[in-house]
């Protein structure tokens, strides 16, 4: 069979990462085309190239055997290739006609906007989807299920033949992913070639056609899915070494700092318990946006969850926590929280590395008292630490990404703090800094400190943590010590609950 | 033009405040126009004309480097100058009307940065909005009319000097000296510094985001008292129209000296340095023999070019 659309060796590098390396891939015409592989494997990016928002450092795109290249969504559109993203790209406040023809209005002959025929051919690709919204409905009254369709029906009037759904379902519930899986079968019947992206297994099996897994930015094999099992999949999907980063697990541990009880994330989620000792690394594992970040944001007040008790140190926590003092309020406690978006939430970038390390010490002070320098602390932190750079003064901004991962955390290993809460221990980090990050945190465990991390390589928690909970569908779905613990066993437990 | 702007020695030139330079520039204009001009004792009587301002600009570089703007200074000034000048408290003490006058300013400064920190609505139309209305509540007052004069006390004071500088001069540099121990010492100049740096990573860092902003501006209020009652000790006179133009000046200023609008760079001497340079601007004005109009024309491009230097500066920082 001819393909419709072929991706040809491509590349492409974000900083010094290589996000997607020497990737093929074939779509065929009426068929449902899997895409898997774990958190940062490569799929958005191999997809968001296809798309136009990324354009490849190398490699070629065909359509119908002609060469094709654009760099926009709406130039891919002009293609035939239509996306629905994870995070929907729709207006809320304009109607679906008015987001349909975004930036294309048809005209009348007085130059005025033509709202009639707009909305009588967003009414025509609507019915094909057999939906009966009315085109003048505002999108922000829609459910997100009938945004997804709305984007589907968008494709549909821009005559697409080329669909990228990226986890379409991650929102919908069991009965809108049924009328979902009805239009993906009604497109493929009709010729289109569909892109699925999911984490969720039984979805796989039920309505894709081909599966290509990659890893790592590389392709490691496109197979039917006839010819796979689960299982066969999920060991396609991982297979790495644990390689000797890590530092030697906690051989034991103290009593219990944090402790969770019948937490419930929102209304519809499971309720979970959990605990954290002193001495001890605990992971929250599981696949990428599974609630891992929502739990431990409710603990700064960043999110507002919908139940459960906090102890900290046999101290309840007052929940919900107030998002403007939340933060002081645990730093007061001895608890400090690290931030994943070391850039925008973590560092100042022009002021200096004592400023940034200095800063938690300097707010637990009144604002009228003098400011200490804390010269001292600065030094032992950055002695301990590594910190690579001239002295205290240079700019955040000036150092590696590595050094500037340190310096964060040194500003809380400065501070009189004994519970660490860490998003992304060691994003955009190079592997000398990551090893050196782990012996800092496994440091900080040995004397007495209690740290519990999320974390999108998976790999990385199973070396570092002494222990794991899998965090699927906003609720702990199982508790494993890391030693046991395999990308395999961790992504089964998270995709069987 | 872009590539050109990533120079490394633009690029230092920019990261020094404009306002040394648009100072260097008049000071040599006039020392080659007028140098009998530069000495002390006609400089001294220039520099108090600008003492108000140069006294509102430490509060507007305060809020400016927590990425906020106070405009509302100009309501201020009328309504202490009013309370000065009306009669409203007869034969009330000097410290009275100080007192009343700092509470007062202190007072408008805590509802600003109430608003704009907890509210979250916009610095500029809060405090635009609460200029207007004491401009219209001192016009309502005094039913359009200006009221009387001030206290001779004022006037005695405003025109005292030690040795060759008036006092207002000093007091101006006095309070700028303070503001800059305040800001490089204490926690509270800490948490500006980092707010101003990065209002997210301050929030996650455990600096009490909220309360900085309102402590800024109630700081900045206060301050605009003071050079309320500096003004007012100036024109000896009440009027309905005095000030208005200083917070705009102000923000000038503050731009020139390097706190770029939205982005919590710079220091004190910066802005000092470009209050000076309208002091200076207004010298070589009149050497020149340009009146009012005039004046008022260079002000403006004074102004705009500060505008287009802050487009410049956080264009080519992104």
């Amino acid at each position: 069979m001819i393909n419709l659309i072929e991706m040809s060796n491509i590349s492409k590098s974000f900083g010094g990462s290589r996000a997607v390396d020497g990737v093929s891939l074939e779509l065929l015409p009426g068929t449902v085309h899997a895409l898997m592989g774990e958190n940062g494997a490569g799929k958005s990016t191999l997809m968001k190239i296809l798309a136009g928002v990324h354009q490849p450092d190398s490699g070629q795109i065909f359509k119908n055997g002609h060469r094709i290249s654009f760099n926009s969504p709406k130039k891919a559109l002009e293609f035939g290739i239509s996306t629905v993203f994870q995070e929907l790209s729709l207006l809320a406040n304009l109607t679906i006609a008015e987001n349909m023809f975004l930036g294309r209005e048809p005209l009348t002959r007085f130059g005025a906007v033509d709202y009639a025929g707009m909305n009588a051919q967003t009414a025509d690709a609507l019915a094909q989807l057999g939906l009966t919204l009315d085109p003048e409905a505002l999108v922000s009254e829609l459910s997100i299920a009938e945004r997804q369709f709305v984007e589907i029906a968008h494709g549909i009037k821009a005559d697409a033949s080329i669909f990228i759904l990226d986890e379409p379902t991650a929102a919908l519930n069991a009965a809108d992913v049924d009328v979902l899986n009805k239009h993906i079968r009604r497109l493929r019947d009709e010729g289109k070639a569909i892109v699925y992206i999911s984490h969720r297994m039984e979805e796989i099996f039920e309505i894709c056609d081909t599966v290509t897994v990659l890893k790592d930015g590389r392709r490691v094999d496109t197979r039917p899915v006839s010819e796979m099992s689960p299982a066969s999949l999920i060991a396609m999907m991982v297979g790495r070494t644990l390689d000797d980063l890590f530092p030697p697990r906690a051989t034991e541990t103290g009593s219990v700092v944090v402790d969770v009880k019948h937490f419930k994330i929102d209304a519809r989620s499971k309720p979970f318990s959990l605990h954290v000792s002193s001495g001890e690394i605990v992971a929250l594992a599981g696949l990428e946006g599974q609630g891992q970040q929502k739990f431990l944001r409710s603990l700064i007040g960043k999110f507002r969850p919908f139940s459960g008790t906090v102890t900290i140190k046999g101290e309840l926590l007052e929940m919900p926590v107030s998002e403007t003092s939340g933060i002081r309020r645990l730093h007061a406690a001895g608890v400090g929280f690290v931030p994943e978006d070391r850039k925008e939430e973590g560092l100042f970038l022009g002021l200096s590395i004592a400023d940034n390390i200095a800063i938690s010490l300097v707010s637990e002070r009144g604002e009228m008292s003098i400011a200490r320098r804390y010269r001292d602390v600065i030094n032992t932190t950055m002695a301990s630490m590594r910190i690579k750079a001239e002295d205290a003064s240079a700019p955040v901004s000036s150092l590696s990404g590595g050094n500037q991962q340190k310096v964060l955390l040194g500003r809380y290993l400065a501070a009189n703090i004994d519970v660490l809460l860490i998003e992304e221990p060691t994003r955009g980090v190079d592997i000398g800094a990551k090893s050196e990050i782990y012996r800092l945190l496994r440091e900080f465990a040995e004397n007495g400190g209690a740290v519990l991390v999320l974390s999108r390589e998976t790999i990385e928690l199973i070396g570092l943590c002494d222990r794991l909970y899998v965090i699927h569908d906003n609720t702990v779905v199982a508790e494993m010590p890391a030693g046991n613990a395999s990308e395999h066993i961790i992504l089964e437990a998270a995709l069987s609950a | 033009m872009n590539a050109a702007l990533n120079h490394p020695i633009l690029r230092r030139a920019l990261s020094i405040p404009p306002s040394y330079f648009v100072f260097a520039m008049l000071l040599f204009v006039l020392w080659v126009a007028r140098p009998h001009m530069l000495n002390l004792n006609i400089m001294g009587i220039f520099i108090r004309q600008i003492v108000p301002l140069g006294i509102l600009v430490l509060g507007q570089l305060l809020v400016m480097r927590v990425r906020s703007i106070d405009l509302s200074g100009g309501g201020v000034i009328l309504l202490v100058n009013y309370f000065i000048s009306s009669g409203l408290f007869p034969g009330a003490s000097l410290t009275f009307f100080i007192a009343i006058g700092l509470a007062t300013g202190t007072a408008i400064g805590l509802f600003n940065g109430y608003m704009v920190a907890r509210r979250r609505v916009s610095a500029v139309i809060v405090t635009l909005a609460v200029s207007i209305v004491l401009l219209g509540f001192v016009q309502f007052l005094s039913s359009g009319k200006p009221p009387g004069d001030v206290p001779a006390m004022f006037g005695e004071i405003y025109n005292t000097r030690w040795g060759p500088l008036p006092t207002p001069v000093l007091f101006w540099f006095a309070l700028t000296g303070l503001m800059m121990i305040f800001l490089s010492r204490t926690v509270f100049g800490r948490y500006v510094a980092s707010v101003g740096e990065s209002a997210e990573a301050a929030h996650f860092a455990g600096v009490p985001v909220e309360r900085t902003v309102i402590l800024a501006h109630t700081l900045a209020g206060f301050i605009a008292a003071i050079a309320a009652l500096v003004q007012t000790a100036s024109i000896a006179v009440g009027s309905v129209r005095v000030g208005l133009d200083l917070p705009i000046l102000a923000v000038a200023a503050t731009i020139l000296g390097g706190v770029v609008f939205g982005r919590g760079e710079g220091g004190v001497l910066g802005p000092f340095f470009g209050a000076l340079s309208f002091a200076l601007l207004f010298v070589v004005m009149t050497v020149f023999g340009i009146d009012e109009p005039g004046k008022l024309i260079a002000q403006g491009l004074i102004i705009l070019l500060a505008a287009i230097f802050y487009g410049l500066r956080s264009g080519n920082a992104n």
